[in-house]
């Protein structure tokens, strides 16, 4: 009799040691989180069958590189491609691509909230239920067709070895005074988006209208002050960092707080007032060739390690609440509270893309810009 | 002996009408397609296409449109007033006189070919521009720097001057040729170095004078990097940046409407071409050679001679060094500008920083690549145009001269995106679009004007009686090229090689549209770390890739080749 | 001449109504004539009086408008069958003016190009271009670049390769006008030797009348496109049949007046009073305007007059080494003559012998 029992006991440890052990394997790699659903495996293993994904992004490199290194890492079957595209052009390429039957890109992501509305706007993208759906925003996840990744605010810029921290604005209204009361010795010295040349200028100037009338005070202190408008974030950081120009207006906050890392001119001011945050929106197009891969990379982005990666290491700022750190939703949220005005994925960006609304905008604001 | 055979005349030339139906296709196909864009409602492959001027009718009344316009002209002609001068003088100095250092001088004055637009115009703002490093070392002792190197006028200074050599090329090559007699003659008469120059010399290569001048003309039309940079402060447009704003300012990329301006490019340009063949065809009285460089006698400049060479340096200074230097510094700094101590922020992190980039190490392998056998395939195909249209007279060849300028009508931009369009969209065509067959093809098409001249030049100096000698002796078509036509104009296949190197080398905007995973290149490269800012990581790729043109130029210089012989 | 099978042999060369038409140029007017095999031809005349147009017709670089032409049995042109065998087949050796020799050849590659084009075996080309080189007199120099001979020596590698490859015909494009004065001379006696010695079938082009005499065994003389008068240099140097031929083949003293009288084969020619007898040349009637021409070294000052003297008045003399020179006038005419001792001064006659004049 005892040796029945023995038996029994045998086989059943036998079993519960296997339990125990397949349940502590991991699910084929290190990268997928725990509460992810168990035909997450099979749509992992159709990933690592694809072999390979391509993002189409405008993201440059430089702060995107932290992403692409972690998700290689957590990923190392899926091999990463990359291709930096401006927003105009990878609308333009996406586009292209698609008619043609030809499309590469297995993710767009672009900080081109309006270019990329429209796409989703027009059936371009797949409809994906990520598993880190819940932690986003509601207004950053669209009838699951695109997601919002990141929570960039716009911010001023200013220039630390010339501008003292305490001298700076921190609010628009506060700005507006800033420029028309020191606009003789701010003469030249000052920068911003062109809105005709920069989608993104004009996206974020927009967002400002919606939040008051205070951006025509600034752009008629813009006029007073002589400033010189731009096309590229990337020639505006220069030229305050050189001290060219000390102060410039409405700069990507990722980028600045990017920079200020490893430049010490570089100082970051996120308004007080109202902060327009921006977010970069990714999805999987319907044509997508590698459709797994394409999944498992937006998931990765979105779960909560690749959003430390992007708080921490790429300074885009994170958009879950759950990651702390310098460049993240969380901390901007408790320091501005309602001050923080995020742009949601809807259907008013589309408003943005009429040549009637542009048109109208562009000659006042080039009216008061000239100083007219 | 065989009996007589019925000839077909058109029979014979069947090869040179394949070789020119192919590079018409090639050149014609993407300019079509832009003309036809041009007169859509939306892009060519959306389903809401419809025929409209509705483009026109936009571009024509916007004013914006007229004073880019205004601006590429004043460009263009400040181009040709400035270079065309200094680079004709350049070239009789340098060829025809006892300039000091003359053998060095012949590769140095071609050092502005070396470095990108884009690196010249970023390496002015660092060096000249308002917190540049010599404009605040002129501050702290001289006051108020008296430039701007935001100006209109610093503008075409700086875009007249560094093209100068590529006038420079078309007049060496054919001072080289003129013999002495004329000079002496006129020397004997009593006229000095410069009123020689002026009245014998110089007007005997008029014809040269006149080509260099209609494509530096139309390289000013073209101008992208250089007024993207300098302009964009003041707000100055030109039509390429013209045509780069429509990019967003409606929203969606409006392709219509960059097409209507490419067309407007092409109408005003192009008539230039028929005005550079009367210039041609007026100046054929003065040929003066069959085949031969002459061994000609320098001209004494007397006192003159070390006030040319110290000019000549100058210009140098002003085109090359300036700029180079300032990108240099700004590559082995992490900050500058006002305030900063250049010694505390010295380092070689930006270097550093290129090895943790993706793709750079294929944009440089990709770019050496195309530089070097793309070059190569695309002489090739240069020199089958040649001989193609060599000494066969009727409308087709007269026809070609306009077709190969066209692409070069066209800014880069679109260039490149058309030939995105062509690749994506032709079937056949399809699997090579992320590959380097799409941008050999789209390079190869837009620096045409100037590869095909070097090689139809050199061909065109071969005497007439040699190739009839082969033909008497027995040859056909296809063996006068290889035995005769070939090995002697191989000094001008070469030099077309070589230009055809720098040119694709440091080429930047006819890649934007046409980079892939795979195939970047470092131009398209370089313009896209731009707009990011990395304008550090800009810098050190700009040295690389200026070292890696001056490396390639000193092997080829090694080996004999020459631009200009 | 019959081949050996004895039926009549077909010209080396025959050209029939050639016309070349440019533009509303008309260089070449109807020319036909035909070459034997084994003679030297010469087209003789003035630069645009088509010579060269028509040798190039020939050789297949120009295309004429009209006519045919034929190289032995086989048409190589034929306007009206639409026959144009292209220049690399028709078999011809042409010496380009310039010589033409490549540059970036050496003398033996230039030489050889021929033979290589027509795929013949190396140890053959070797073997015919050293006896080739050997005939010219150039046997070492087979090494050498072109740019490394003297002018001499390039001509005779342009000769050497034209008839390399043993076409039936050589063209040559004034050959000789490429050498100085004194090489000229010994090479007129050195290309005529070599051609005949090869038993070559030669046409060449000159303007110079003493070189096509020299070289050639017949002279075709063409003027405006058109054949003038052919013959052995003989027959156009002592018969011309115009004045043109007359004043182009050699050196002349012209007197002009009218015709006064015709006697059987002899006219008469009325100068201002004075009477000359030559042979009549002429088709205008007696009273028409004539010319009479006799060649320089046919007249003869005297001192007393005679049969055919024309009293001159003496204007110049000059000393030439080999003789002397002077200038008369006759009848207000000027006439230039020979002699070899100085003229004393006084009363001069002018002799003209009446068989050595022609009345044109």
């Amino acid at each position: 009799m005892l040796k029945k029992n023995t038996e029994e006991t045998m086989i059943k440890s036998l079993a519960a040691g296997l339990v125990l052990a397949l349940m502590a394997l991991p699910a084929h790699a290190v990268g997928v989180p725990e509460n992810y659903p168990p035909s997450y495996k099979a749509m992992l293993a159709a990933a690592e069958k694809e072999g390979k994904v391509v993002i189409y992004s405008n993201t440059e490199q430089f702060a995107v590189n932290p992403v692409l290194d972690a998700f290689q890492a957590a990923f190392p079957n899926i091999k990463l491609d990359y291709v930096e595209i401006k927003s105009s052009e990878l609308y333009n390429r996406f586009v292209s691509e698609a008619s043609a039957g030809a499309l590469q890109g297995d993710v767009i992501w672009s900080s081109s909230m309006d270019l990329q509305f429209k796409l989703l706007d027009e059936g371009f993208a797949q409809a994906y239920a990520s598993p880190e759906k819940a932690a986003l925003p509601a207004w950053a996840v669209y009838k699951d067709l695109g997601y919002g990744t990141t929570f960039e605010p716009a911010a001023f810029i200013y220039n630390k070895r010339v501008l003292q921290e305490a001298a700076v604005p921190k609010s628009h209204a506060a700005l507006a005074k800033y420029l028309s009361d020191n606009a003789a010795s701010l003469q030249g010295k000052v920068g911003t988006y062109d809105p005709q040349k920069s989608g993104l200028g004009y996206f974020l100037y927009s967002q400002d209208l919606r939040n008051g009338t205070v951006l025509w005070d600034i752009a008629k202190g813009l006029g007073q002050t002589k400033a010189r408008q731009y096309s590229a974030t990337g020639n505006m950081l220069e030229k305050v960092a050189s001290g060219e120009h000390l102060l410039a207006y409405n700069v990507v906050g990722s980028y600045a707080l990017l920079k200020a890392k490893s430049d010490p001119s570089m100082g970051v001011v996120i308004p007080n007032d109202y902060a327009v945050v921006m977010t970069r929106i990714a999805f999987v197009p319907k044509d997508a060739k590698r459709p797994n891969a394409a999944k498992v990379f937006l998931d990765f982005v979105l779960s909560k390690a690749g959003q430390e990666v992007i708080a921490n290491k790429a300074s885009l700022f994170s958009i879950r609440q759950d990651v702390e750190g310098e460049a993240t939703a969380a901390k901007l949220t408790r320091e501005l509270g309602s001050a923080i005005k995020p742009v949601a994925i809807n259907a008013e960006l589309l408003d943005l893309l009429e040549p009637t609304k542009r048109l109208p905008f562009f000659k006042k604001w080039q009216g008061l810009i000239e100083g007219k | 002996m065989a009996t007589a055979l019925a000839a077909v005349p058109g029979g014979r030339d069947l090869w040179r009408v394949a070789i020119i139906a192919t590079g018409a296709a090639a050149i014609l196909a993407p300019v079509a397609l832009v003309v036809y864009q041009s007169f859509l409602s939306a892009p060519f492959f959306s389903a809401r296409a419809r025929f409209s001027l509705d483009g026109y009718a936009f571009v024509l009344a916007d004013e914006d449109f007229w004073v880019a316009g205004l601006n590429s002209v004043i460009l263009a002609a400040s181009m040709v007033a400035i270079a065309v001068p200094v680079g004709a003088a350049l070239a009789y100095l340098v060829v025809r006189t006892d300039l000091p250092a003359r053998r060095a001088l012949e590769t140095l004055v071609l050092v502005p070919l070396f470095v990108s637009p884009m690196v010249l115009a970023f390496g002015y703002v660092v060096s000249l521009g308002p917190v540049g490093f010599l404009t605040t070392a002129y501050e702290s002792v001289l006051g108020a720097a008296p430039w701007n190197i935001y100006s209109m006028l610093a503008t075409a200074l700086i875009v007249a001057l560094t093209h100068v050599p590529h006038v420079y090329l078309y007049v060496a090559a054919a001072l080289r040729l003129v013999p002495s007699d004329s000079e002496e003659a006129a020397r004997v008469a009593g006229a000095g170095p410069g009123r020689t120059a002026l009245t014998v010399t110089l007007p005997m290569v008029l014809p040269s004078i006149g080509v260099g001048a209609v494509l530096v003309f139309f390289l000013g039309f073209e101008l992208f990097g250089l007024p993207y940079v300098l302009g964009d402060p003041e707000g100055r447009l030109v039509l390429s940046t013209y045509l780069y704003k429509l990019t967003t300012r409606l929203g969606t990329p409006s392709y219509q409407l960059m097409a209507v301006v490419v067309v407007a490019i092409m109408v005003v340009t192009l008539p230039l071409v028929t005005l550079q063949r009367l210039v041609t065809a007026q100046a054929r009285r003065y040929a003066t050679v069959r085949g031969k460089a002459v061994r000609a006698r320098l001209v004494p400049l007397g006192r003159w001679r070390w006030l040319a060479f110290a000019a000549i340096m100058l210009w140098l200074v002003a085109v090359v060094i300036v700029p180079l230097a300032g990108i240099t510094l700004r590559s082995v700094v992490s900050s500058w500008g006002l305030g900063v101590n250049l010694a505390d922020v010295l380092t070689l992190r930006n270097y550093a920083a290129i090895d943790s980039m993706r793709g750079v190490g294929r944009s440089i392998v990709n770019t050496a690549l195309i530089a070097t056998f793309g070059a190569a395939l695309s002489v090739a195909a240069y020199a089958a145009f040649t001989l193609a249209t060599h000494r066969w007279p009727g409308w087709f060849s007269r026809v070609f001269d306009y077709l190969v300028l066209l692409p070069r009508a066209m800014p880069g931009i679109v260039a490149g995106l058309a030939i995105f369009w062509l690749f994506l969209f032709v079937a056949p065509l399809k699997p090579l679009l992320n590959t380097l067959a799409s941008i050999w093809l789209a390079y190869t098409l837009v620096w045409m004007p100037f590869g095909l001249r070097l090689v139809s030049n050199a061909v065109g100096q071969i005497g007439e009686e040699l190739e009839d000698a082969a033909r008497v002796a027995g040859a056909g078509p296809g063996r006068v090229a290889r035995d005769v036509v070939l090995p002697l104009a191989r000094h001008g296949l070469l030099a077309s090689w070589l230009l055809t190197f720098l040119l694709f080398a440091r080429e930047y905007s006819t890649g934007i549209y046409l980079i892939g995973p795979g195939s970047e290149v470092m131009g398209a490269m370089l313009v896209s770390l731009w707009s990011a800012g990395n304008i550090d990581v800009v810098s050190a790729l700009s040295v690389i890739n200026t070292v890696m043109i001056a490396l390639g130029i000193a092997i080829a210089l090694r080996l004999g080749i020459a631009l200009d012989e | 001449m019959n081949d050996p099978s004895g039926r009549p042999e077909p010209p080396a060369l025959a050209v029939d109504d050639l016309r070349v038409r440019l533009g509303s140029n008309e260089i070449l007017r109807g020319v036909s004539y035909a070459v034997r095999p084994g003679r030297i031809a010469a087209l003789l005349g003035r630069s645009g009086s088509g010579k060269t147009t028509l040798l190039r017709c020939v050789a297949g670089l120009e295309t004429p408008t009209a006519g045919s032409i034929a190289i032995g049995e086989t048409q190589v042109f034929d306007a009206g069958r639409g026959i144009d065998v292209p220049t690399e087949r028709r078999n011809l050796g042409l010496v380009f003016q310039s010589y033409a020799l490549w540059p970036h050849k050496t003398v033996f590659d230039n030489v050889a190009y021929g033979l290589r084009v027509r795929g013949a075996a190396r140890a053959d080309i070797e073997a015919r271009v050293a006896e080739v080189l050997q005939g010219v007199g150039l046997g070492a120099l087979g090494a050498r670049f072109p740019h490394q001979l003297s002018g001499g020596q390039q001509q005779r590698v342009a000769l050497a390769r034209a008839f390399a490859y043993g076409p039936p015909v050589i063209l040559l494009d004034e050959p000789l006008s490429n050498l100085d004065a004194k090489l000229r001379e010994e090479s007129r006696i050195w290309v005529r030797g070599l051609i005949k010695r090869l038993g070559l079938t030669a046409v060449f082009v000159t303007h110079d009348q003493v070189e096509a005499m020299a070289i050639a065994d017949e002279v075709v003389l063409i003027e405006e496109g058109r054949i003038v008068q052919a013959g052995t240099p003989q027959q156009l140097y002592d018969e011309p049949a115009t004045l043109f031929v007359a004043e182009f083949m050699g050196s002349n003293n012209v007197l002009h007046g009218r015709i006064a009288e015709r006697r059987a084969g002899d006219a008469c020619l009325d100068l201002g009073g004075l009477r000359l007898w030559g042979r009549d040349r002429s088709a205008a009637p007696a009273g028409a305007t004539g010319t009479a021409v006799i060649r320089l070294d046919r007249v003869a000052v005297l001192e007393r007059t005679g049969d055919n003297c024309l009293p001159g008045e003496l204007e110049s003399s000059v000393f030439l080494g080999e003789r002397w020179e002077s200038l008369f006038a006759v009848a207000g005419q000027p006439m230039r003559v020979f002699h070899q001792a100085p003229l004393a001064p006084g009363e001069r006659f002018v002799h003209l012998p009446p068989e050595a004049v022609w009345i044109f």
